[in-house]
């Protein structure tokens, strides 16, 4: 695969053969509590695509200009939360100021992607796969689109089984895990297709 | 529907006919691969019905028809030279995670005979996927006369792997099904029979055949013609593997299907037609039928509730400019 070709590559991969949630099991908390609605899933989905690509593109400046010329790489994981987490507070400030609508839409969701963990995954990831900076913003993005269909595809499955019967002991987090490795077993079939770190 | 006539099984008519088109099939099967099939049919029906039979009581329901169709769907699946115990697991997982767990027939998201496909496929690489052997040749009886295909042919690689890597096969052994692959794939001929009856008797729908197939063909046409490696002749293609099998009995299964429109229904099988192609082509699996039909399951739902919201927002506009 030619060189300028490879972030495309990424991206593709992030979306299905790596898909954040269905192959590594990332960001599985707020992937199970918010898939009960489609709208809140539809919120929380776009935030994920937006925070994911921007945090990845921000840590990989921190990482590669600032921890690694002062040989701290050691620090990446707690510097990488509080970029996150800074970066989160900052745009939910900015949007309550900028748009009321957009801060009723996705206000609430913001303070919980500070702790999803595929957002800290996507940084790590990054750091271990050594990408350039265009690939990690491929990546980021890649990773949050994969994250955004399934937990729409999730929410939709969740529309179709308030009508089920599901028995006693599986309802709620069962029967979603059960329904989430179907997913996972779905999404094996893109192995093999593009191989990425 | 006749529940009264039967106490332990609820008929359902609908499923009954998919079981009338399967029959050929059948036949088929044993007529290219031999007489054990008969036994892996009657296993893996048991353990279907067993399991079904033992989730349902806790249910307090009854056991459905609609098993059969899993069970022969299941075991027509399968390769030729399959274990009899990978089959038992494969269909246990199926009835129970398929099906069951969402409360039995009618509410289950996956297709139960694909998920225990899908679950075996994963998990026993080499019996599924390495150890296909030709259809038993030699007498005219062919394999009413056998018990087994020989097994010195053991691991011949199917048609599908085959032509992807430059060999010819002619059209009409891929159409009649004369040929190493699957108990019930093989034959397009009498799927397409079988298909034709079913959508006949209102047991399916076409819309969910027809959306599969085009979007097949379309999108391996434009492969096959720009070139691209491992792309083979898309009449070729759809004739060869499972693609068609699964396109007419079990696409078109109401219950894991998009439902609502005929939208719905082309969306669907486009999805369907769409990832079998991409996964044949470029994933390092020979046939992407399971996954694709797994995967288009799983978009299911939501494709009939954006539609759905579509038409109640549309309705509401009219009301409101009226």
């Amino acid at each position: 695969m030619s060189e300028s070709a490879y972030p495309i590559a990424i991206f593709f991969a992030a979306i299905f053969t790596n898909n954040i949630l269905l192959s590594n099991y990332l960001g599985m908390c707020s992937f199970l509590s918010v898939s009960r609605e489609l709208k809140t899933s539809l919120g929380l989905g776009i935030a994920v695509i937006f925070v994911m690509t921007s945090t990845s593109m921000l840590n990989w400046v921190v990482y590669y200009k600032i921890l690694e010329p002062l040989g701290i790489e050691y620090l990446r994981f707690i510097v990488f939360i509080i970029v996150i987490a800074a970066f989160v507070q900052l745009v939910e400030m900015i949007i309550e100021r900028v748009s009321e609508v957009l801060y009723a839409a996705l206000g609430i969701f913001l303070p919980l992607i500070t702790v999803n963990c595929a957002i800290l995954g996507v940084s790590l990831f990054m750091v271990i796969r050594d990408y350039t900076f265009v690939e990690s913003i491929t990546f980021g993005l890649g990773s949050g689109i994969g994250w955004f269909l399934a937990i729409m595809a999730m929410a939709g499955i969740r529309q179709k089984l308030k009508r089920a019967r599901i028995p006693h002991g599986l309802e709620g987090a069962g029967i979603t895990l059960i329904i989430t490795g179907m997913m996972a077993l779905a999404f094996m079939g893109f192995s093999g297709m593009l191989q990425i770190g | 529907m006749n529940a009264k006539k039967n106490s332990f099984m609820q008929m359902q008519p609908p499923m009954l006919k998919v079981l009338y088109a399967l029959i050929p099939l059948v036949v088929a099967a044993i007529y290219y691969f031999g007489w054990r099939f008969l036994l892996v049919l009657a296993v893996v029906n048991a353990v279907g019905i067993l399991t079904e039979y033992l989730m349902a009581r806790t249910y307090s329901m009854k056991v459905t028809s609609s098993v059969l169709v899993t069970n022969f769907l299941f075991a027509l699946s399968l390769p030729p030279t399959i274990p009899l115990w990978i089959a038992v697991v494969g269909i246990v997982f199926g009835v129970v995670f398929g099906k069951m767990v969402f409360g039995g027939f009618g509410k289950n998201v996956f297709n139960p005979a694909i998920s225990g496909r899908a679950f075996i496929y994963i998990s026993f690489g080499v019996p599924l996927t390495g150890r296909f052997v030709d259809p038993v040749a030699g007498t005219a009886l062919r394999g009413f006369a056998a018990w087994t295909p020989s097994i010195d042919t053991v691991s011949s690689v199917t048609p599908l792997v085959q032509q992807a890597q430059g060999t010819e096969f002619a059209l009409r052994d891929l159409f009649l099904g004369n040929l190493v692959g699957s108990f019930g794939e093989t034959s397009a001929l009498l799927i397409i029979l079988g298909g034709v009856y079913i959508v006949w008797k209102k047991s399916a729908n076409w819309h969910f055949i027809a959306a599969s197939v085009v979007s097949f063909l379309v999108l391996y046409g434009a492969l096959f013609y720009s070139g691209i490696q491992g792309a083979i002749n898309p009449v070729y293609a759809l004739f060869s593997g499972s693609f068609l099998f699964a396109a007419v009995f079990m696409v078109t299964d109401p219950v894991s299907a998009s439902q609502t429109t005929n939208l719905g229904r082309w969306i669907y099988g486009s999805i369907f037609g769409v990832m079998t192609v991409l996964i044949r082509v470029y994933s390092g699996w020979p046939e992407g039928v399971t996954f694709a039909l797994l995967f288009a399951n799983m978009f299911a739902p939501l494709i009939d509730h954006l539609i759905k919201e579509q038409k109640k927002k549309r309705k509401e506009k009219k009301a409101a400019t009226a």
